[in-house]
């Protein structure tokens, strides 16, 4: 069975989402990187947007940006609702794994994408 | 010789739990162990009132405490199924396990195997509702000779009951020869009345015949509840295979656990002469579910008996007696068994915060 996140913290450090897995493994993402990586479809065919966090009003100011809240999906993904309002991205918890930012996971993303 | 309470648990850790692996003292099915000095009682509870080895169980526990020099021992089965452990199962929070009967073609008796099979877990002793999840070709209400109704009490819909099994379907709302038409998000919203608008109670196992293929309704159940597994149905010819094993790439990619596959119609024997007919060949699922590393549940066979009978509304599961009656109850055993042994494995337990 492949891991399963067994805590997600929203606000786990400074700007960023923690998730434990169940091999102990530890994932930190920081917003602004989770953000521009939203898989939905939208994203995936405009690009992520190019300044996260804008307010599409900017006379309102600029708010930080942070995830509001997040919901469970079925067995397998987390959909997270972001401050600026954008919620449509369905993060699957494979996809979540590869994304992991730690320095472990990137050496050896390099090193496949080389290899 | 006095025996002692410790004794009795030492013999009684020599009976293992064939599907769970491990010995019935540690599972902790043994309750209620009273010893006197020529007596021992206990009750041993099961995962599952459908347990196809209870019996096998019960006497090999019986036997342990004998060995010991008690000649009077008494055993009591009782069940408690366990529960799917996963997150936000606030919609339908008193349904310990949910199951989808899926398949990847059509045509192949989807619902005739959902309907038997809740039919044969219910006799077994199980608290069993049963879902319709095919809105396009609702035929639930029809297997099951439903000619109840649906009533609203307090804004929530309150199923209808048959053979003592709780049901919902679309063919309760419609007019006959009416038709849905609706795209994905009308069909989500549905699903998700169904889980969350229906009395269900308390329930064991929640049954859920889905709609062949790997859609928008089988995205939206796999999303909105965390299921517990998938069944497979399928008939034994390669290319109804090849489909079936789509719809099992699509649970794997969902995460939904494959609780097994099922051979429908499995073969033909002639009621006159006896003579067998492997009409689209047999034991292609058993071969597949072999490749995949998936369980193989058994198989029923075809028999003009279980068409008469669906369309009558008398599911065939109800007699044991018929080859075809006692084929559900022998599937269903292996599916409760196999939703024990998913529950006891992963438990998937999500903190979020």
């Amino acid at each position: 069975m492949p891991a399963f996140p067994t805590t997600i913290k929203l606000a786990g450090a400074e700007n960023a989402v923690t998730i434990e897995w169940s091999d102990g493994h530890l994932s930190p993402y920081a917003y602004g990187y989770l953000r521009s990586k939203c898989p939905c479809a939208t994203c995936a065919e405009n690009g992520p947007p190019s300044e996260p966090g804008t307010s599409p009003f900017p006379i309102l100011g600029r708010r930080p940006l942070k995830p509001e809240r997040a919901e469970l999906v079925g067995r397998y993904a987390l959909q997270i609702y972001w401050s600026d309002g954008h919620s449509t991205g369905i993060y699957t918890f494979d996809f979540l794994r590869d994304l992991c930012p730690c320095p472990e996971c990137a050496a050896q993303r390099a090193a496949a994408a080389t290899g | 010789m006095k025996i002692s309470p410790q004794d009795v648990l030492h013999a009684l850790a020599t009976v293992k739990d064939p599907d769970l692996n491990r010995d019935i003292v540690t599972l902790g099915f043994i309750k209620d162990l009273e010893v006197t000095d020529s007596r021992v009682s206990f009750t041993l509870q099961l995962t599952t009132p459908a347990c196809p080895v209870k019996d096998q169980m019960a006497a090999q526990a019986k036997q342990a405490v004998e060995a010991l020099g008690v000649r009077d021992v008494q055993v009591r089965l009782t069940s408690q199924v366990t529960a799917a452990h996963g997150p936000q199962l606030e919609l339908i929070p008193q349904v310990k396990n949910t199951v989808a009967v899926a398949s990847g073609k059509g045509g192949v008796g989807k619902s005739t195997v959902a309907a038997n099979l809740a039919v044969a877990l219910e006799r077994a002793g199980a608290r069993v509702g049963l879902m319709d999840t095919d809105v396009y070709g609702p035929s639930i209400p029809s297997l099951m000779g439903s000619n109840n109704q649906p009533r609203v009490v307090e804004g929530k819909i309150e199923p209808p009951v048959e053979y003592g099994i709780k049901i919902i379907s679309m063919g309760y709302f419609l007019p006959k020869d009416e038709a849905v038409i609706w795209r994905g998000p009308m069909l989500h919203k549905a699903m998700q009345q169904f889980l969350g608008e229906v009395r269900w109670g308390e329930l064991d196992y929640l049954i859920m015949d889905l709609p062949p293929g790997t859609g928008d309704i089988q995205l939206s159940l796999s999303q909105t509840i965390p299921l517990t597994g998938a069944v497979i149905v399928s008939t034994p010819q390669d290319l109804a295979l090849a489909v079936a094993a789509k719809a099992i790439t699509m649970f794997e990619k969902l995460r939904v656990p494959i609780l097994g596959l099922i051979e429908n119609m499995s073969y033909y024997r002639c009621p006159k002469c006896g003579h067998r007919e492997d009409i689209f060949g047999h034991g292609g699922a058993r071969a597949a579910a072999r490749k995949l590393g998936y369980p193989f549940l058994g198989e029923i066979p075809l028999d003009p008996a279980i068409r008469v009978q669906s369309d009558g509304g008398k599911p065939v599961a109800m007699d044991e007696t018929t080859p075809y009656g006692k084929a559900f109850r022998e599937v269903a055993g292996a599916l409760a068994a196999e939703i024990s042994k998913v529950n006891a494995q992963a438990p998937m337990n999500i903190r979020l915060e």
